[in-house]
């Protein structure tokens, strides 16, 4: 008993430190224009690849520009097509899953095969075919990262709403005449939300790496914006000479990605603890 | 027309490693505007089946098999799904074994009941929260008011019962099935929420159908028995004559297996030896023979039909040796 509650007080702990980490950071972000100390495409703020300071927190790139800047805009498109990603891959993968779920048969055999088929395939060529073929942009970006996000969500949805379907106060719900449609939208979907919103915190960390691949390889955000994957395929090529260019976007990625997963697992452990208490 | 509902001929059959076997076999009863009748039968009797049947809540690969039912005068078993949601709560409530379960935990009490109030009359929110009230106060959950913005983990499991009580009563139902309703509580909670079941009853004028395996909860509340024994119906009327009585020899045993305070505590207490046979070993022949006292080879051979006996249905082939022999002794 107490222990458990030990342990959950770290959770709460933990998931409440996480959470303001990454406000800071998405603060830093979206109000880029305002924390930024110069305009990211201000060239020659300070002589090319100079090493970081208290001017220049991240040093500057080839062109002098400031690459903290640099990195705060960068931030910016990469958590926004990892969020917007990860919202389509909880509105398809809901829809996905659920259709599976509910109608059961041969269109739960299909849908579930084909989300088997798409996890089967290699996430990073699986976005590289569908970019080559889409061309490089913002949107299909973000609806690549999204649909390949999808599979794993209707997995995860099909076999919660499975769980609440097959409650007693489901056939309770039936049994008073309630339709099933009404049911799963206020019953279900309230009872699930929690747990999809785990997977989209999950999603969304998955989608910034997935971003950042992509245009670490160059088919990602094309210039003159620059995604966090951009500054490191750009940081990359003068690695020996400063290393600090590719080094502080490269650990935004990370500890990004961290974080989304970290808020994932607190709330997943403080959702199993809830259950196993009561 | 309020003729109550009439069964006919319910089969329902479930998966077993030999096939679809029937755990519900071609069973009939009626059950008379404003009468009560309790199903009895061990676990696996198929009793909870007969009330999932009726209210068509199986799933497959658990299905009907054949059978009509009839709902004051009109058949109620081939009408759509859609049509039949009216039939669900609006004419057939169904109240639960397990009350915290079968309560959504995560949903206040008294929206569950608005909602399943909005799903049969089209009056708004607000007339269907008085109506919810009204209906606690009916079951008689005390505070009605403060009630409706619990959660069900507030409330005790006879407390729960009451609010599932009154979300089957939400739609003014002509019908209540109780399906074990009272197994999961405690003995006093069990009689109060008896009495409250035949108070409504009687004051609503509803049928109840009781499924229970606790012949003294039947015995107390029902007017007619119905005993099943492996999906079918061993002996079936007025409840009195059975109980003075019993004419089957499973009956006859159940009731010899009865304790209360009168039984004698220096000897053993009747058991009936064995289990009853599952539905993929059931054998042609009478399903209780083996575990029968009075089983002959004929038993074995030929299945029992459900003959009229004294003013009451029984399936054995010995009934009348059985009952004049234990009128000699």
């Amino acid at each position: 008993m107490t222990t458990s509650t030990k342990k959950k007080g770290n959770v709460r702990v933990l998931t409440r430190i996480s959470s303001i980490a990454l406000f800071f950071i998405l603060f830093a972000f979206i109000f880029a224009k305002f924390v930024s100390p110069y305009d990211p495409t201000e060239l020659a703020v300070a002589p090319p690849f100079s090493s970081p300071s208290w001017a220049h927190f991240f040093g500057t790139d080839e062109l002098g520009r400031d690459s903290f800047s640099r990195s705060l805009y960068g931030g910016r498109i990469t958590v926004l097509i990892s969020i917007l990603a990860a919202t389509v891959a909880l509105f398809l993968g809901t829809i996905w899953g659920f259709a599976a779920g509910i109608f059961k048969g041969w269109l739960d055999e299909v849908l579930m095969r084909t989300a088997d088929a798409m996890m089967a395939i290699p996430a990073l060529l699986f976005a590289l075919v569908c970019i080559s073929g889409l061309g490089a942009s913002f949107v299909s970006l973000t609806l690549v990262a999204g649909i390949l996000l999808s599979p794993s969500t209707a997995r995860m949805a099909r076999s919660a709403l499975l769980v609440e379907i097959s409650t007693d106060y489901f056939t309770a719900g039936i049994a008073s005449g309630l339709s099933r449609w009404k049911l799963i939208w206020n019953e279900v979907m309230p009872n699930v939300a929690s747990q999809l919103l785990v997977q989209f915190s999950i999603n969304a960390a998955s989608a910034v790496m997935l971003e950042a691949a992509l245009s670490f390889i160059g088919l990602g955000v094309q210039p003159p914006s620059a995604s966090l994957g951009t500054l490191i395929l750009q940081g990359y090529a003068k690695i020996y000479n400063s290393y600090w260019y590719v080094l502080f976007p490269s650990l935004l990625v990370v500890l990004i990605i961290l974080l989304f997963n970290a808020i994932a697992e607190n709330m997943r452990i403080s959702m199993e603890s809830d259950k196993s208490s009561s | 027309m309020n003729t109550g509902l009439q069964v006919r001929n319910l089969s329902v059959s479930v998966p077993t490693t030999s096939g679809q076997r029937l755990a519900v076999d071609n069973i009939s009863f009626d059950l008379p505007k404003g009468k009560s009748i309790a199903l009895v039968g061990e676990s696996g009797s198929g009793k909870s089946l007969t009330a999932y049947a009726l209210m068509r809540l199986l799933r497959a690969p658990v299905q009907i098999e054949g059978g009509e039912v009839v709902l004051n005068g009109e058949l109620i078993s081939n009408l759509t799904p859609q049509e039949f949601r009216k039939i669900r709560g609006g004419k057939i409530g169904m109240v639960y074994q397990d009350p915290m379960s079968a309560l959504n935990p995560l949903m206040k009490i008294g929206k569950q009941i608005v909602e399943s109030i909005l799903a049969h009359s089209d009056i708004e929110k607000n007339a269907a929260k008085k109506r919810a009230i009204q209906l606690l106060q009916e079951v008689g959950i005390p505070a009605a008011e403060d009630s409706f913005n619990a959660y069900p983990f507030e409330f005790s499991g006879g407390m729960l019962q009451r609010v599932v009580i009154a979300m089957a009563l939400s739609g003014n139902p002509e019908i209540l099935i109780a399906d074990e309703a009272t197994t999961a509580l405690d003995v006093t909670t069990q009689s109060r929420v008896l009495n409250l079941i035949s108070q409504l009853a009687y004051d609503r004028g509803l049928s109840v159908l009781l499924i229970t395996h606790d012949l003294g909860v039947a015995a107390q509340f029902a007017d007619e028995l119905v005993v099943m024994y492996a999906g079918k119906i061993v002996e079936y009327g007025e409840i009195r004559g059975i109980f003075s009585k019993p004419l089957h020899p499973y009956t006859q045993a159940l009731l010899e297996s009865r304790c209360d305070y009168t039984i004698d505590f220096t000897k053993p207490i009747n058991t009936i030896l064995g289990q009853p046979p599952k539905p993929e070993n059931r054998t042609s022949g009478c399903a209780f023979a083996p575990r029968c006292k009075f089983k002959e080879d004929i038993c074995e051979s030929n299945d029992p039909r459900l003959e009229s006996v004294l003013h009451r249905s029984v399936a054995c082939l010995r009934v009348n040796e059985i009952n004049a022999l234990s009128g000699r002794e």
